[in-house]
């Protein structure tokens, strides 16, 4: 017996909570994830889609199937953004895979790239470094500190699967126009593992101080608002305040979707809400960076 | 005086490859680096980060928030070549650690970095502009009481910031 997961046409931050829900769903049986329909996904969705994979290979579950996108132009993005070649790891691909990515000047800065280790984290930054911050001053017009900072983000909240979720995850940066939803250009980062989450990472030391609040949102608080970290080391535990500091800075948004929690750093220009819990469960955490084009008196 | 080029240290500790400072294993690795190069003096070591990129805060951490609490009562520490990017990152370790440092930026200009009381904070600007002076020239200076001046000289020295001699403190400068 087969269990549909649907992928939502627009795939995106916004829809994920969607597809999570069809994740979690009840029902036994090989998972067929189907995308066949989908228009578009952000990074964030692809990255998402991976790790519902990743989680089924590392938790033994059987080779779940993928229905790639059947409109040429989305499939072939989503191999452009290195997509394909990593699903292929996870998922029985069926539909039309491009053989060969185009490449050249792209809106992907980063494209899908696994993080394992600290060696994965110098490659990151140090590759995306130089078109990030073409990108941010010329077309964000963003001022030049905007540059390093954002370098420092990436490498933080990449080193958060390497320190923090017991297993592998991926992060990808995209710079692209919202029209409907901001009416500016922005650059987006995601960043997701398929590890243990907030919750059972920090739970050793922080369950008892909570008592019964204990939960995936209690975690997050924990660690985004208190700066806590599960070594006792006292310097630990900064990295995501210095995330916070850096989109503060230059408006932008931060969300962390652990578990069945997520919080959000809302700017002025978006309407999430601050902290959700009882959604869905997902494995492992999802961080999404928004930096957007600078207006003046925005 | 001893001079340490962070991109030097981080070539020889960890790759040539990398021209960035990040990851805490990095910062480990670079900081036992730094510390391989301390004299058993009370010399000024100087950290060069004219020729680093990037820096994260976890390398700040390993870095300078660590090099500081292990070896910060034993040297005297400055760092140079310091632009606005690598201040984003020492400045939140430094504050958690509570601990200060004497930084020169790109142009020359010395301030200390980190955490410390008012009084101490202008007690060491002055210094840093008018050079050497004794606790009675940086009270009169300030318009504070020979009491409040004494104690925030008390805290650079303290801090390892500044160096008394002779009854005359000055700052510790990167050359």
């Amino acid at each position: 017996m087969t269990r549909v997961v649907e992928v939502p046409t627009q795939f995106d931050d916004r829809t994920f909570d969607q597809f999570a829900r069809s994740y979690a769903a009840d029902g036994g049986g090989r998972m067929l994830f189907d995308a066949h329909a989908a228009q578009w996904a952000s990074p964030y969705g692809l990255v998402g889609l991976l790790t519902a994979g990743q989680a089924i290979a590392e938790t033994g579950g059987e080779r779940p199937l993928l229905t790639l996108p059947q409109d040429r132009d989305v499939v072939h993005y989503w191999a452009r953004a290195g997509f394909v070649r990593h699903a292929e790891q996870y998922f029985e691909l069926h539909g039309k895979a491009p053989r060969a990515a185009a490449r050249g000047e792209s809106d992907v800065l980063l494209e899908i790239t696994p993080v394992r280790g600290a060696d994965d984290v110098h490659d990151v930054v140090g590759h995306i470094q130089d078109r990030a911050a073409a990108i941010l001053t010329q077309e964000l017009g963003l001022e030049a500190t905007a540059t390093m900072g954002f370098g420092m983000a990436l490498s933080e909240a990449c080193q958060n699967i390497v320190e923090h979720a017991g297993t592998g995850g991926w992060v990808a940066v995209q710079t692209y126009t919202w029209r409907r939803r901001l009416g500016r250009r922005v650059v987006v980062i995601a960043v997701a593992d398929a590890g243990v989450g907030f919750r059972r990472s920090l739970e050793a030391t922080q369950a008892k101080r909570f008592g019964d609040r204990w939960s995936d949102a209690a975690a997050l608080e924990a660690a985004l608002i208190q700066g806590v970290s599960r070594f006792r080391d006292p310097g630990r535990g900064q990295g995501l305040a210095g995330i916070r500091r850096y989109l503060n800075r230059w408006t932008g948004k931060l969300a962390v979707r652990s578990g069945t929690a997520r919080m959000t750093m809302v700017p002025p220009w978006d309407e999430d809400a601050p902290l959700v819990d009882q959604l869905p469960p997902f494995p492992g955490t999802q961080v999404l960076m928004i930096v957007p084009a600078h207006v003046e008196n925005g | 005086m001893t001079h340490i080029d962070l991109k030097d240290v981080l070539a020889r500790t960890v790759s040539s490859l990398y021209g960035d400072l990040v990851t805490r294993r990095t910062g480990e690795a670079v900081r036992s680096g730094i510390e391989a190069m301390l004299s058993d003096d009370d010399e000024t070591a100087v950290i060069d980060f004219g020729t680093v990129r990037l820096m994260d805060m976890s390398c700040a951490d390993e870095i300078v928030g660590k090099l500081l609490l292990a070896h910060g009562l034993g040297h005297y520490f400055a760092l140079t070549g310091v632009h606005a990017a690598h201040e984003d990152a020492l400045l939140p370790v430094l504050e958690r650690h509570q601990l200060a440092v004497v930084a020169e930026d790109r142009t020359g200009r010395l301030k200390v970095l980190g955490y410390l009381p008012e009084p101490a904070r202008r007690a060491f600007g002055f210094l840093a502009d008018a050079g050497p002076a004794p606790p009675d020239a940086v009270a009169a200076h300030l318009a504070l009481t020979p009491d409040v001046a004494r104690d925030a000289l008390q805290t650079l020295c303290d801090r390892r910031v500044v160096r008394e001699s002779g009854g005359h403190y000055q700052a510790v400068r990167c050359a």
